[in-house]
Parts: C-alpha cells; structure tokens; sequence
C-alpha cells in the first residue's frame, strides 16, 4: 500500500517528477559515458601501446628486467614458445640488445630486436607500421628493419647497410654489416628513434647466442585474454627457471600514468556528484515543503509520521530507479554506438598518437563503468532524501496545515 | 677507475703541468694536500706519454676470457688501444683522440664513431666503460677533495682522499674515495652512485716496479652489485716519457697498423 501511495503521489505532480527524474536520469548517463570513455581509452591505451613491441607479456630469463644483459637467455626457445601456443596464446622468441648502429660517418644507439618475422606479424605493430621498403621475411639474411627517426638520424634509407657493433654474449666483439629492408614509424617517438629489428637467427650469430633467445614476446586475442592466463605463463616459466612479465610489470611507468589519471579523475567525478546531489536535494526538499499542509492533513486524518516519511522517502527512491534504468540505458547507448564508431576529439590526434592510440577514442562498457556513476549519485540521492523524511517527522498537523 | 683504465690502457697522457708535489714520495707528516696526492698518482700512472701492453682477464658467472692488449698514451686525451689476442678478438682497436671516440673492427673492416650517449657502455665486454678510458683527469679536474684519513700500512703511509663532483661537473658518480700510497701508486678507487652506495671499486692487488717506477701492476674492476664478475688487467711492459710518432694517433693506423717497434732502452 505503501508503495501505491508513494507511485500515485510521484504522478500527482507530473512535471514535477519527470524534470527531477530527467536531471538525475542526465547526470547518471554523462557519468556512465565518462567513465565508459575513462575505461576504454585505458584499455587502448595498455594495449595498443603494449602491442606495438613488447608484447602484452613477456618470459624473460630471471634479473633480466633489472639487468637486461646480453649475457641472460632463455635456452630453447622454441620448445617454450609450443608450449605458450598450448594456452592458446602466441609467442615470439626474440633476441635483445643494446648496439651501435652506424652508416657513414654517423652512429647511434640502438635497441636491437632478433625476431621471427611470421611470429612478429601476430603480436607486434611493427611489421604493420613499415612504410618504406619491406617489413623482414623469414628467409631475410643480412637485413634490418629501423624506425623512422633513427633512419634520418643516421642518415640511411632502404637499400643501404648499417653497420652493427656490440658485445656478444661471450664477450667478443659482436659487428655485422646489415641492409636496412625497411623503415617503420609507429608514431611513437621513442620507438621510432631507437629501435631497430633484424631475423633472430642473425641475431643469434651475430650476438653468439646458440639457440638461445634473450625472451619470448607473448600475445593472444586480448591483453585482458593473456592476464588472465598470467598464472599458467608464471608456472610455465618457473618450471623452466625464468620470469613471466605482466605488461604492468614490463610498462610500470604506463600503469603508473593510468594509475594518476584515474586518481586525478576521482575529483573531476566527485564535483559533478556533488553539484548533481545539491541540485537535486534542492528540488525535493523544495517539493517536501511545497507539500507541508498535504502533509499536515494526512497527519492529521491520523498517519503515523513514520508511515508518512517511508511514503515520501520510498517516492525517492521510485524516482531514483526510474532515473537510473534512463539513465544508464541512455548513457550505454551512447557508449556502445561510440564504441563501434569512436569519438573523435578536436586536437587530440597528436597527442594520442604519441601514446600509441589513434585519433579516436573508443568508449568501453563493463559493469564498472555502467554502475559507479548511477550507485554513487543513486546512493547520494537517497542518503540526502532523509533530510526530508526528519522535517516530516517533526511536523505538527496543526501548524503544518496553516502553513502556507 | 677512470685512472684506471687508463692505466688500464695505459693511456697516460702528458703530465699535466702541475708541479709534481715531491711530496707524493716523502711522508711529510703535516697533512699533505690531497688533490697534490691524487695528481702524483696520476703522474705515476701514465707520464707524458706511455706504451704499455696488458693482459685482460673478464670473468663472468658462466665463462672467462684472457684478451692481451697494447696501449700507446700521449698527453692527457689521446690513446691507441688495439687487441692482439685472442684470435677472434685480435684487430680490434680504440682510437681517443681530443674528446672523439673510434672503434675499428676487423671483420666488417670498418671504423666507426662512438656516440656520445655509448659512453658509459662497457668497453670490449669488460668491466671497464668507454668512459673510464677516455676520461683520464675527470677525477683531478672534476671533483674537489678531502683527506679522510692518514694511516700507516706495510712501511708506506696510505691517504684515503674523498672526491666530490664539482657542480657542473658532468660525471655519472654520485662520489669516490681514493686510496693512495705515499710513493704515489693508486691503491683503491671506490666509485659510489647519486645515493652515495658504493656500485664499483677499483683495488691494486699488486704492486711492483714496471718501467723504472713503482706501479700498481695488477688491478681488478668490480662492480659491487653483481657477485662474481670483474675484470683484471696486469701489466706486463710498461715504457713512459719515450717519443712516440704521430702515426700512431690517426684513423688510417686506427684501420692499417703501421709496424711500431718498442725503440731500444731499459728493459721495461
């Protein structure tokens, strides 16, 4: 009966209700969008820029990532890399290490990748991201695909050699002449300035390796579908003495600036909450007075003030449902359609090409995403509707029904 | 250790014009100066100019590798390196000259410059870096320095002499300390990093006459962090003050040795 009551009231003011519920139903669906686009643009972020050398994982020989010596490997690589496959991920062994690369009287440092071209192709940007010559093939020799910057650097364009020199891993001097193949620009300036890539078994000649590889790049469908087999690659190379690496793990410094965006972002949320809540508040209580001699008579007919309050309380929280099915249906709507088409924001192309996303943004929906908003401003909303409920508990039938 | 590679290298350009404090030899018993200290050992180190040949020990965890190098110092900047042995290593060679880098590597026939960002990359698989070659008076002319302590030891006395870096100085260490004996051979040279730990250290594990002077001989480069690797170099000839050609310093011998002969003296 309780809630009959409280329904039939709602309606009794149509506007009334149907503007509150439009300003709360508004404000839960620009908080959905915006944590939809907060979450996606992360999602982009960590894996686009995660894709486009280090692989969503890594099984790096133990201490590599504090030391990353030439002298660490993994042994067996392609025994290891089978057994990623099994999890259904993919895995490429790689060869890494620190060289001078010099063409003519030009040198510069360089972060070498040995790598397995058709292995490359499924996990990493780089063959994609070729836009002079050719990215490697498996049957490359003496080739070598450089990042755009370090080509103008160095002065050299496809066609020409380089020549390589480093410490091989026992500890003779590793030197090789190469053709550069192929120039790529990922967009990303460090990548492009300093990483160059050539056919592993090159690399393992040129470096002394044997067999071995420095690491295994790992990818999958996702870079959620390969944290999620996280614990299976720790055991897998527990087993085999090495270290598996989260992306996280290889990219603290992307999850730390993640970590300070959403935290900076939690007061941009909580302002928005608190106007929303204010101007709300303001509404019903406005409403609650509005009604003080309605409420007077009820008392006075003999309504206990409890059953009164529950009644007013219990029309706040029909409204604040009703809002939020609005709300969050509108506000998901917008964001799926987005997700599908992107958002284009004015003047961000450079800027987020720069930390490996393309000019669009894509929202993503999840349950975080789709509920914080609508709980945090639902539970605002309710909380603040008791202020009402005491005035109802202290009204007096008589003094209330004289009020004007 | 920069020193020390040098005299590693043996590189040890001219003595710079200080006056060599006597008094690096005698034990003068007020507080000596340090800096005067460390410049002697410089002296002793290198000389106006130097020919040395060493052998280079690199033990790793997993391998150990004997290199045999011979080394040609003039003044304070420039310095011929070149392997001679192992096979696989002979030829290659490191010119410095002024403040440039060469390497030359045999196999690929070719000289290339060093950048200036591969500095403090290792020198040859070693312990030793490119910059501990190149920058022999970093320590006397980039740090300021201060006499810790004065002790007696097996019949010298042995200053341990603390280096800052000057403001501007630009260095990598964060400071050193500096042991030095008082017939002016370097002792020890701990190298610490900004946080002030120690990450290196350079100890003279044997000191003997080479060349008509007293010479630390035998030198081991550690670094602290990583257990069982260093590198040690021992002299094995040592020639200083003698005229070298001016061939000797210059890209084509960099590429071409030309054939060099120890010129006639005093047994080294």
């Amino acid at each position: 009966m309780i809630l009959r009551l409280a329904w039939r009231n709602l309606w009794r003011q149509p506007r009334r209700t149907i503007l509150s519920l439009l300003s709360i139903a508004f404000a839960m669906g620009v908080m959905v969008w915006l944590l939809g686009l907060q979450q996606g643009v992360y999602g982009q972020m960590e894996s686009n820029f995660m894709r486009i050398v280090q692989g969503y994982a890594q099984i790096q020989p133990r201490g590599y990532a504090d030391d990353p010596d030439i002298d660490k490997t993994v042994p067996r690589p392609g025994a290891l890399a089978r057994r990623i496959g099994t999890l259904g991920l993919t895995a490429s062994p790689r060869g890494s290490g620190y060289a001078i690369l010099s063409s003519g009287t030009r040198s510069r440092g360089a972060m070498l990748l040995g790598v397995v071209p058709a292995a490359e192709a499924r996990l990493s940007a780089i063959p994609t991201a070729v836009h002079e010559g050719r990215y490697l093939r498996d049957d490359d020799g003496a080739a070598i695909v450089i990042g755009k910057s370090l080509a103008d650097n160095l002065h050299v364009q496809v066609g020409q050699p380089l020549t390589l020199l480093s410490t091989a891993k026992d500890g003779s001097v590793a030197a090789d002449v190469l053709t550069v193949v192929g120039v790529f620009a990922t967009g990303i300036g460090e990548i492009d300035r300093q990483f160059a890539e050539l056919p592993l078994s090159r690399f393992q000649a040129t470096f002394a390796l044997g067999g071995d590889a420095s690491l295994i790049a790992i990818g999958g469908p996702s870079l959620k579908a390969v944290d999620r087999r996280l614990p299976a690659l720790r055991k897998l190379a527990r087993a085999a003495g090495l270290d598996a690496q989260a992306w996280y793990e290889l990219e603290p410094g992307l999850q730390q600036a993640i970590h300070l965006d959403a935290s900076i972002s939690v007061f941009w949320y909580a302002t928005l909450l608190l106007v929303v809540v204010f101007i709300i508040l303001n509404a019903l209580l406005m409403a609650v007075l509005e009604r003080t001699r309605e409420f007077g008579m009820v008392l006075a007919l003999g309504a206990r003030h409890g059953l009164l309050g529950r009644v007013v309380w219990l029309e706040l929280v029909l409204l604040v449902a009703m809002s939020a099915a609005l709300g969050m249906s509108g506000g998901s709507a917008v964001v799926l359609w987005q997700a599908g088409h992107g958002f284009a924001l004015p003047g961000g192309d450079a800027l987020f090409r720069n930390r490996g996303l393309s000019g669009k943004m894509y929202p993503a929906l999840n349950a975080f995403s789709l509920l914080t908003g609508p709980a945090a401003i639902g539970t605002s909303v309710m909380l603040s509707g008791l202020f009402p409920y005491l005035r109802i508990r202290r009204l007096e039938p008589v003094s209330a029904m004289r009020a004007v | 250790m920069m020193r020390a590679l040098f005299a590693v290298a043996a590189l040890l350009p001219t003595v710079l014009l200080l006056p060599a404090p006597a008094g690096a030899a005698t034990s003068d018993p007020t507080a000596p100066d340090p800096t005067a200290l460390i410049n002697g050992a410089m002296q002793q180190w290198r000389g106006a100019s130097s020919y040395t040949e060493v052998t280079m020990t690199v033990h790793r965890p997993d391998w150990e590798r004997r290199l045999e190098v011979q080394a040609w110092t003039r003044g304070d900047d420039d310095s011929l390196v070149r392997f001679t042995a192992p096979p696989k290593d002979a030829g290659n060679a490191t010119l410095m000259l002024g403040g440039s880098t060469w390497v030359f590597n045999p196999k690929i026939n070719q000289v290339i410059q060093l950048p200036a960002g591969m500095m403090s990359q290792s020198w040859m698989g070693s312990d030793f870096s490119y910059d501990d070659l190149a920058k022999s008076t970093s320590l006397l002319t980039d740090y300021t320095h201060k006499l810790l302590s004065d002790e007696p030891a097996d019949g010298h006395r042995v200053y341990t002499i603390e280096a800052l870096p000057k403001a501007d100085a630009p260095v990598v260490w964060g400071k050193q300390t500096v042991k030095v004996r008082d017939d002016r051979v370097l002792l020890q040279e701990t190298f610490y990093d900004q946080d002030m730990k120690p990450v290196r250290e350079l100890d003279t594990t044997r000191v003997a006459p080479l060349g008509g002077r007293v010479y630390p001989v035998e030198m081991t480069m550690k670094p602290l962090d990583q257990p069982n690797r260093w590198t040690r170099i021992v002299y094995t000839v040592g020639r200083f003050d003698l005229k070298l050609p001016d061939y000797l310093f210059t890209h084509s011998n960099l590429r071409n040795p030309r054939p060099w002969k120890l010129p006639p003296g005093t047994t080294p």
